[in-house]
């Protein structure tokens, strides 16, 4: 039976309705263009990693967890950065259907190999939605590929 | 009435936690802390979701329907559809609707499996005071959380085999689906039904005997006390909406099962409590206390949802609304509806064997012509795992006009309140959880620390 979830996933989180937050999405959306290898996956999990997807990785099989979204370091716009998972500060992946708030990924952490590939917003709407990528994170999108690809061995020629 | 108001005190829980999106209760207890007010509002900013839909493409509404919420697209996406198909006067193909039905009954496996982990925190083991932690390694539960998994597994797998992704499914469209599936999708549906089958029988049983233990004690430990357990524990007496035991009705129908003309909205303001000062705190309650005293809380103006009635009421949605409805069911009160939620669980796989059976893998899903639309209003109720989800629509030429979605706990935030009513307030949010709510989502990202403590590595200049 083929696995839900395989050895390497890739989580592209976010929510295209906040401007720049739907840069995870739109990355993974873009990855699919690429011939991933038969044990990568890559998801737009949206808003639901945690319970969608960080709290169905204890199934034995899959060893990596890339997880791409944004990130305020308080660097200029579109730029990347790479984190741990105990790079992240509490809360960042709360899922609310977990007890006690506990953290997913704090749980995970000791059995799966996890990255964060995050990209600094421009612009992140706080009430009112806004379907729009600024350019600077636009054009962060193929530089995150090309860190995904290589994170994952794909050789892709134009990087 | 004044001398009342003044001997009760109000005390602040706020967010509610496990569950989706955030939350508050504002409670006025008497004396011996038993609430006489409740109430349960959403302190979710409104999105607009209405507004951004407005030009856009009939295709595009449904996605963007789908993020609004991180738990339900499954349902935001079948509803948001299906209120364009019923605006535009489109019927699907049958087989189009079994895939549909197959999706739904995937999501509503997956959705119940994960509200048990959500529910076991508040229930004890039978013949002990230990309270369970679905993440124990020890048995029993370690197996128990097992099985849970593999039910959300088969629900999420069987999503994605049908709904052509694992989160937000992207094979449903206005006029039916993308694509048909093979018939070797079609056999590994029913070898993964087939298997969760005799777990989910398992699962209900295990469930509903924790639940009638429950039912059994007379207190329940909660931040270090021992609060009496009322045997009335989140009754109301407002009544129950539901349009069917498993999928959804829309104005399409030759006998539509919910009804626009008895449902109106009233805003927060005529609705809610006036400006409150907070009289009471609990710093032992988890997790972290309730809200100072002396803070203020006004729910009638913080509340971010309106209200809406049916018949004039309130009404209840979800699995027992379902079971009421359908079935006959009777049982009030929060246990009566874990109970009921977990009377669906076989259900969901039942129905889904049945659609995979039903479904022919070469016929079409898609009809000749989809009709573009006139701007006729049509709408779309589908029973998500959490209640009626409706949405409505005007569609012309394409281009969606207006767009409204009314979700499942929208309708239950004011019948809950009155649920809460003669409970400890300590048992409100056990209360709120058993409306397995999800109160819309938010924007994600991470925030790293001011003073840099955690140097991020930069990757490329």
């Amino acid at each position: 039976m083929d696995e839900l979830y395989p050895e390497i996933v890739i989580a592209g989180c976010g929510n295209m309705l906040f401007g720049d937050d739907g840069f995870g999405p739109e990355v993974v959306e873009r990855l699919k263009a690429y011939e991933l290898p038969d044990n990568v996956k890559a998801v737009d999990v949206g808003l639901g990693g945690p319970h969608f997807c960080f709290t169905m990785l204890d199934n034995g099989v899959t060893k990596k967890l890339i997880i791409i979204d944004i990130v305020d370091f308080g660097a200029e716009p579109g730029t990347l950065t790479k984190l741990r998972a105990e790079d992240l500060p509490p809360g960042s992946y709360r899922d609310a259907h977990s007890w006690d708030l506990t953290e997913p990924l704090t749980r995970l952490k000791d059995t799966i190999d996890i990255m964060v590939i995050g990209c600094q917003p421009k612009n992140v709407p706080s009430a009112d939605f806004e379907l729009s990528i600024s350019k600077e994170v636009e054009e962060a999108i193929p530089r995150t590929i090309q860190v995904v690809l290589k994170e994952i061995g794909v050789e892709n020629g134009n990087s | 009435m004044d001398e009342a108001i003044t001997l009760s005190k109000v005390v602040e829980v706020s967010p509610t936690t496990r569950h989706e999106g955030h939350s508050k209760l504002v409670l006025k207890v008497n004396d011996d802390g038993i609430i006489e007010r409740g109430d349960w509002i959403s302190i979710t900013p409104v999105r607009g979701v209405e507004k951004l839909a407005i030009g856009k493409t009939m295709e595009q509404v449904p996605k963007i329907a789908s993020r609004v919420c991180g738990i339900c697209p499954i349902a935001h996406t079948l509803a948001a559809i299906e209120s364009m198909e019923a605006s535009i006067g489109c019927e699907i193909p049958e087989d189009a609707y079994l895939l549909r039905l197959i999706l739904q009954c995937a999501n509503r496996l997956h959705s119940h499996a994960l509200h048990e982990i959500l529910a076991l925190p508040d229930m004890y083991l039978p013949g002990t005071d230990t309270k369970i932690n679905p993440f124990s390694p020890e048995e029993p539960v370690r197996s128990v959380a097992k099985r849970i998994q593999t039910l959300r597994m088969v629900g999420q797998t069987v999503g994605e085999i049908v709904g052509g992704e694992a989160v937000h499914p992207s094979n449903p469209r206005v006029g039916g689906m993308y694509t048909n599936i093979t018939p070797r999708a079609r056999a590994k549906i029913n070898d993964l039904a087939k298997m969760a089958l005799p777990l989910a029988r398992e699962q209900m049983e295990f469930m509903i005997a924790i639940y009638r233990n429950f039912q059994k004690r007379d207190w329940t430990e909660v931040g270090g006390k021992e609060i009496p357990i009322p045997k009335d524990l989140g009754y109301h007496n407002q009544g129950y909406m539901a349009v069917d035991p498993v999928y959804g009705s829309s104005s399409l129908d030759e006998n539509p099962t919910w009804f626009p003309e008895r449902w109106t909205e009233v805003r927060p303001w005529d609705w809610y409590m006036g400006e409150q000062e907070i009289t009471l705190e609990d710093p032992s309650y988890p997790v972290g206390g309730t809200t100072k005293a002396g803070t203020k809380a006004w729910p009638q103006m913080e509340a971010c949802t309106g209200v809406p009635l049916y018949d004039g009421q309130p009404v209840e949605v979800g699995p027992r609304a379902r079971l009421v409805q359908y079935k006959n069911y009777d049982e009030k009160g929060t246990i009566g509806q874990h109970i009921a939620r977990e009377m669906e669980l076989m259900d969901a796989v039942y129905k889904m064997i049945e659609a995979a059976d039903a479904l022919n893998c070469s016929g079409a899903v898609v009809p000749d012509v989809i009709p573009q639309g006139d701007g006729s209003i049509g709408w779309a109720a589908n029973e998500a795992p959490r209640g009626c989800d409706t949405h409505l629509a005007k569609v012309r030429n394409g281009k969606v006009e207006w767009f409204s979605m009314l979700v499942p706990t929208t309708w239950n935030f004011p019948t809950c309140s009155r649920a809460l009513e003669g409970a400890p307030w300590q048992l409100g949010e056990m209360i709120v959880r058993g409306y397995d709510p999800c109160v819309s989502c938010a924007t994600h990202m991470i925030v790293i620390d001011e003073d840099n403590r955690l140097v991020a590595e930069k990757l490329l200049e």
